[in-house]
C-alpha cells in the first residue's frame, strides 16, 4: 500500500443540521488532515454516494462523521446498511458517530457495533478529533 | 352496567335448564353439557364466570378448569360438587384452579352470592390489569419523551457551542475589546444552559431508571470524565488533575449513577476554584475493596462556609451567587441514595474542599 494511506484521504460528514455541517467541516478543515471533505444532509444521500464510489480509489482511506439523530434514516439505520458493504470497503473506512445528547442507550449501541470507532458528544472539539485521528492513522 | 356472562357446565340436562330458569333474568347465560362443549363456547365467547359440575363423563370439572386456566386465565371458576369428591377438590383449591366450590344441590341465594363475589374479583383483576397497562404505556411514552426532548433541547445548543468554538479558532473573540466581552458573555450563558439541561436530565433519569449491576473500571471511567470536563470547561492547561486509582478488586455497581456522582463533583471542583490561585489542583482518589469503593475528590478552591456545609446537598442551594442551578450536589445525593452510598464533606474556607464517597461493592460473594 502507498504510504499516504497513513492519513485519511476523504472525510464524509452526515448530518441533517446545516449549521452542524458547516461547523464540523470547518473544524475538520482546520485540522488540515483531510484532502477532501464531503457533506451530506441525509443518511440516504451519503449511502448513495458510497455505493456509487465503492471502487473509486480517490475516496480512500475514508473517515465518516455520522450524526445519530436524523429524520427518515438515523445513524443506527445507516450503520445497518453499512454492515452490508464489502469487507474491502470497511477495512479502508472508519466511522465515528456524533450525538448532541449523552444517552446511555445510544452509547451501549455504539459500543456493541464493531464498525464504529467511537461516539463523540457535540459540539465536536478540534483537539478531540485530532487526537482520535492520530490514534487511528498513526 | 355490563351484563355478567356466566357459563354453566353440567352433563345433566335438568340441571342446565333449572339454572337457566333461575338466573336468566339476572345474567347472560351459556350452557354446555360437557367439558369439550364448554371449551368450544369459551373459544368464541368471552365469559366472566364458569360454573361446572365436578362429576361428568370424559372430563371432570377439575380437569376442565385446569384446561381453562391455561387457555383463558381471566374467567373466575366455581365448582359444584358432592361431599364425596373432597380429595380432587383439595388439590384443585391448592393449585388455584378454582375460586370457590359449592356443594350440590345448590340453592339459588348461595349460588347467586357466589356469582356476585366472583364477578367482583373478575372486575377488580381486570381493572388492575388495565391500570398496569396504562401505567406501562405512560412510562414508555415518558421515556421516549425524555429522549426526544433532551435531543431537541441540546441539539441547537450544541450547534451554538460549536459556533463559539469556531469563533475562537478563527480568532473572532479577540478582534475587538467589546467583541471579546460579548462573545464571552454568550459563551457563559450557553455553558450555563448546557449545565442546566444536563443536570435536569440526570436528575430525571436517576429518579426513573432502575439501578443495574455492571462491572465498573474506575481507571477508564475517571479518565473519561476528567477528559470530558477539561474539554467542556476549557481548563486543559489551567488546572492540574492528580488521579490515583487503586482497584485490585472487581467492582460491580451502576455506571450511569457513578458517572453522575463523580462528574458533578469534578464539575463543582472546577467551578469553585480560586481565580487567583497559581497552582489550581483537583485530586481524585479511588480505593476499591471487596465491600466498598471509597472515592475522594479534593480541591484547593474557594471552600465552603461552615454554616453552609449542611445545606449544600439541598435542592436549589447555591453558593457565592455562582452560576449553576443548585442541582449538582442534590443530584449527587439522590444518585447515591439509589446505590446505598454515603457522602461526607470537609472544607476550609479559602483553602479547599474534600468530598468522600463510599459506594457498596455488589460483587457476588464467592
Amino acid at each position: 500500500m502507498p504510504s499516504n494511506t497513513h492519513i485519511p484521504n476523504s472525510l464524509i460528514i452526515v448530518d441533517d443540521s446545516s449549521v452542524d455541517l458547516k461547523i464540523n467541516s470547518r473544524i475538520a478543515s482546520l485540522t488540515k488532515l483531510f484532502k477532501q471533505i464531503l457533506c451530506f444532509n441525509s443518511a440516504e444521500a451519503a449511502l448513495d454516494f458510497l455505493v456509487e464510489n465503492l471502487n473509486n480509489p480517490e475516496v480512500y482511506p475514508l473517515f465518516i462523521l455520522l450524526d445519530i439523530q436524523m429524520p427518515e434514516m438515523d445513524g443506527f439505520e445507516f450503520m445497518k446498511r453499512y454492515e452490508r458493504f464489502p469487507r474491502s470497503f470497511k477495512e479502508k473506512t472508519n466511522v465515528v458517530m456524533l450525538s448532541s445528547t449523552d444517552d446511555l442507550g445510544d452509547r451501549t449501541r455504539v459500543e456493541s457495533d464493531k464498525n464504529v470507532v467511537r461516539l463523540l458528544k457535540k459540539p465536536l472539539q478540534i483537539e478531540e478529533l485530532k487526537e482520535l485521528l492520530t490514534r487511528i492513522y498513526k | 352496567m355490563t351484563i355478567i356472562k356466566v357459563l354453566y357446565v353440567d352433563d345433566e340436562e335438568n340441571n342446565l335448564s333449572s339454572f337457566r330458569a333461575n338466573f336468566r333474568r339476572l345474567y347472560e347465560i351459556y350452557t354446555a353439557n360437557s367439558g369439550a362443549e364448554a371449551l368450544d363456547i369459551l373459544s368464541q365467547t368471552e365469559v366472566h364466570i364458569v360454573i361446572s359440575d365436578q362429576r361428568m363423563p370424559n372430563m371432570t370439572g377439575v380437569e376442565l378448569f385446569k384446561k381453562i386456566k391455561k387457555l383463558y386465565p381471566e374467567p373466575i371458576r366455581i365448582l359444584l360438587t358432592g361431599y364425596t369428591d373432597i380429595e380432587a377438590l383439595a388439590d384443585a383449591i391448592n393449585t388455584g384452579d378454582i375460586y370457590r366450590y359449592i356443594t350440590k344441590p345448590w340453592n339459588e341465594i348461595e349460588l347467586n352470592n357466589s356469582i356476585q363475589n366472583a364477578y367482583d374479583v373478575f372486575r377488580t383483576r381486570r381493572e388492575l390489569k388495565e391500570k398496569l397497562m396504562e401505567l406501562q404505556k405512560t412510562n414508555d411514552e415518558l421515556n421516549r419523551f425524555i429522549y426526544s426532548i433532551s435531543h431537541e433541547l441540546r441539539a441547537p445548543l450544541a450547534s451554538a457551542l460549536g459556533v463559539l468554538n469556531l469563533a475562537k479558532l478563527d480568532n473572532v473573540f479577540t478582534e475587538s475589546e467589546k467583541g471579546y466581552e460579548y462573545w464571552n458573555l454568550i459563551e457563559d450563558c450557553c455553558a450555563r444552559l448546557d449545565y442546566n439541561i444536563t443536570s435536569t436530565l440526570q436528575y430525571y433519569k436517576n429518579s426513573r431508571y432502575s439501578t443495574v449491576k455492571e462491572e465498573v473500571n474506575f481507571a477508564k471511567l475517571v479518565d473519561d470524565l476528567v477528559t470530558m470536563h477539561k474539554l467542556a470547561n476549557n481548563v486543559d492547561d489551567k488546572i492540574r488533575f492528580e488521579v490515583n486509582i487503586d482497584q485490585p478488586e472487581k467492582f460491580v455497581s451502576d455506571i450511569f449513577r457513578i458517572e453522575v456522582i463523580i462528574g458533578n463533583l469534578i464539575s463543582n471542583a472546577i467551578k469553585y476554584q480560586k481565580p487567583e490561585e497559581k497552582d489550581k489542583l483537583i485530586k481524585i482518589e479511588v480505593k476499591v475493596n471487596r465491600l466498598d469503593a471509597i472515592i475522594t475528590i479534593t480541591d484547593n478552591g474557594l471552600g465552603i462556609l461552615n454554616d453552609h456545609l449542611n445545606k449544600i446537598f439541598n435542592q436549589f442551594f447555591r453558593m457565592h451567587n455562582q452560576k449553576g442551578t443548585g442541582l449538582g450536589l442534590f443530584i449527587v445525593r439522590e444518585a447515591l441514595a439509589k446505590l446505598d452510598g454515603k457522602i461526607s464533606v470537609e472544607s476550609v474556607l479559602n483553602s479547599g474542599t474534600r468530598f468522600t464517597i463510599r459506594i457498596p461493592n455488589n460483587v457476588p460473594d464467592i
